[in-house]
């Protein structure tokens, strides 16, 4: 533990489904401005616990911790407003909006904008006007905003993944968490990706990365959790955690598909 | 063109822009959670019901009545989400949020809400024709040129392109619309980036509602027909016009709308009057076997 209170703190979480056990006594903590890394094999419980900590899934047992206060009863629309942003292994774009409107629905989500004001043009003006600056940011971040225009649909499947992740910056994340970023993406794609996990840290967003592209883990991240059948299994740098013989056997040993 | 025909054509878009009005709403709540809302010719109903009980109280202008039965239908879609939908909705993880099991259940609820409303309905009206005050009726008829068209007509047509515009405006330049849009996409990515997914859905119910109660006041004032089971068959037909027009697509809807409601006045030159009820389900089928996808459908996983 270091000094500084986590911004993510998640303690003793378990989740159950009947009688399988999908995660059991994960501890980890998420500090303030880390890339923070999680891997783990299929089916090791990486998408339970973020849906845990995203509020999609209350955990059988544990708490979660936001910046000191417990979030696991909140909705998820609550979570992703308190400044939890996330991309999804399976896309989830609008496909048949623009970019422009995909973006602009994070923004909207971030702002709000009471359902009386939206039925009542002229009125909420500076809102509005919020909400555009605040997509037109995110686009920017990404590279999208020239294709702005389009639909969502139409891009290629690299820019729909920033798109998603021009959707959840727009929501104003401090903490964004990155569900497999790199699936789908050719190397050059993938380079390009860390470079922007390297920008947005720098900017001063917190990231948690959930990725298989071990390249990619190595290469952003200061602290990387090892997760495999549930349970937390190993915690530090990604020096430490490479050498480590349980993550090899559990993990490294048994990816040599390379996926 | 002969007189007979233009008549015959002007009869069948009149009965399509009935079919239209009521498809407009059910298309809209169905788009948010891929779910049929079986109770929709229940709020057509009320809302024709709504419209003669005000009008036989107050006998207020008639846009007073047309706002007054908005508000009855926005209230009846609020209602409707709250004890046909939501208490469904409750399974908090992906894989049941629109699965098929849930849309199978909400539409046994809304089926089920809907028969309680209709029998209640029955219970406190009785099953027959309500009397009209004549002076309501949009039966007026009027020539245009060699065809006879009614009030009605040119009400039913103002109201359906009132209807469309108004969604058009919602959908495309409001922040509610854009949410509809976003959660018709894809809920749960909308969910993730904060937006209140249970609240848009309300909107959308008490929107679709609205629109389907005020069907309901048109085309009961037209055709004088006001009963408890008045929303079955029109309601039917806006289902096989959503089917056709690709589920999701409310101008696809419309124009389906349209096509049963001409083949259904053009029919009796054919065939005979008795076989006219089978058409719109031919064209169920033939949609279900040659275009799964509907006639302007994009996606075939939709179904």
């Amino acid at each position: 533990m270091t000094g500084a209170a986590p911004l993510l703190d998640v303690r003793d979480v378990a989740r159950r489904y009947g009688g399988v056990t999908a995660i059991a006594n994960v501890n980890m903590t998420v500090q303030a401005g880390e890339i923070t890394g999680v891997i783990g094999p299929n089916g090791a419980g990486k998408t339970t616990l973020f849906n845990v900590i995203s509020g999609f899934t209350p955990p059988s047992e544990g708490q979660v911790f936001w910046k000191g206060k417990p979030i696991v009863r909140l909705s998820t629309h609550r979570i992703a407003r308190l400044g939890i942003g996330r991309t999804f292994q399976n896309l989830r774009v609008f496909p048949n909006m623009t970019v422009f409107d995909n973006v602009s629905v994070g923004a909207l989500g971030h702002i709000g904008f009471p359902a009386w004001r939206a039925l009542v043009p002229g009125v909420g003006q500076s809102r509005a006007q919020a909400i555009i600056r605040k997509t037109w940011e995110a686009l920017d971040t990404v590279g999208l905003a020239d294709r702005a225009g389009e639909l969502a649909a139409n891009l290629s499947y690299g820019r729909r993944r920033y798109l998603e992740i021009a959707r959840a910056l727009a929501t104003a994340p401090e903490l964004l968490i990155l569900d497999e970023p790199a699936a789908g993406l050719n190397d050059s794609e993938t380079a390009e990706l860390a470079g922007l996990i390297r920008s947005l840290n720098a900017g001063g967003a917190t990231i948690l990365l959930v990725e298989h592209d071990m390249a990619l883990v190595m290469g952003v991240c200061r602290r990387v959790v090892v997760l495999a059948a549930g349970r937390k299994i190993a915690d530090g740098s990604p020096a430490e955690v490479q050498e480590d013989a349980t993550v090899r056997q559990a993990y490294l040993g048994a990816s040599d598909d390379g996926a | 063109m002969d007189a007979v025909l233009l008549q015959g054509i002007a009869n069948g878009l009149s009965l399509g822009l009935c079919y239209a009005l009521i498809a407009i709403g059910f298309t809209l709540i169905f788009g948010v959670l891929n779910a049929v809302n079986f109770a929709h010719s229940e709020v057509y109903m009320l809302g024709a019901f709504a419209g003669l009980v005000i009008i036989q109280a107050f006998a207020p202008p008639f846009m007073a009545v047309v706002f007054l039965v908005a508000a009855v239908g926005a209230f009846l879609g609020f209602g409707l989400e709250r004890i046909a939908f939501r208490p469904l909705r409750r399974a908090r993880d992906e894989a049941s949020l629109k699965s098929r099991a849930l849309r199978e259940a909400t539409l046994m609820s809304s089926l089920a809400v809907g028969i309680l409303v209709r029998e209640l309905a029955e219970l406190r009206f009785g099953g027959d024709m309500q009397p009209i005050p004549s002076g309501a009726m949009l039966n007026t008829p009027i020539a245009v040129g060699p065809v006879i068209l009614t009030t009605g007509d040119f009400y039913i047509f103002g109201m359906a392109a009132a209807m469309l515009l108004l969604l058009q405006f919602l959908l495309y330049r409001t922040k509610i619309g854009l949410s509809i849009r976003a959660l018709s996409d894809d809920l749960i990515g909308a969910l993730y980036v904060g937006i209140n997914t249970d609240r848009v859905i309300v909107w959308t119910f008490m929107i679709g509602s609205s629109f389907g109660a005020l069907a309901g006041l048109m085309v009961g004032l037209y055709y004088g027909t006001i009963f408890p089971y008045m929303g079955f068959a029109p309601t039917l037909k806006a289902f096989i016009a959503m089917l056709m027009g690709g589920l999701n697509n409310i101008p696809g809807a419309v124009l389906c709308a349209l096509l049963i409601g001409l083949s259904e006045s053009l029919a009796p030159e054919i065939m005979p009057t008795r076989w006219v009820d089978l058409i719109a389900y031919v064209f169920l089928l033939v949609t279900l076997i040659f275009f799964p996808a509907g006639i302007f459908g994009r996606k075939a996983e939709r179904v």
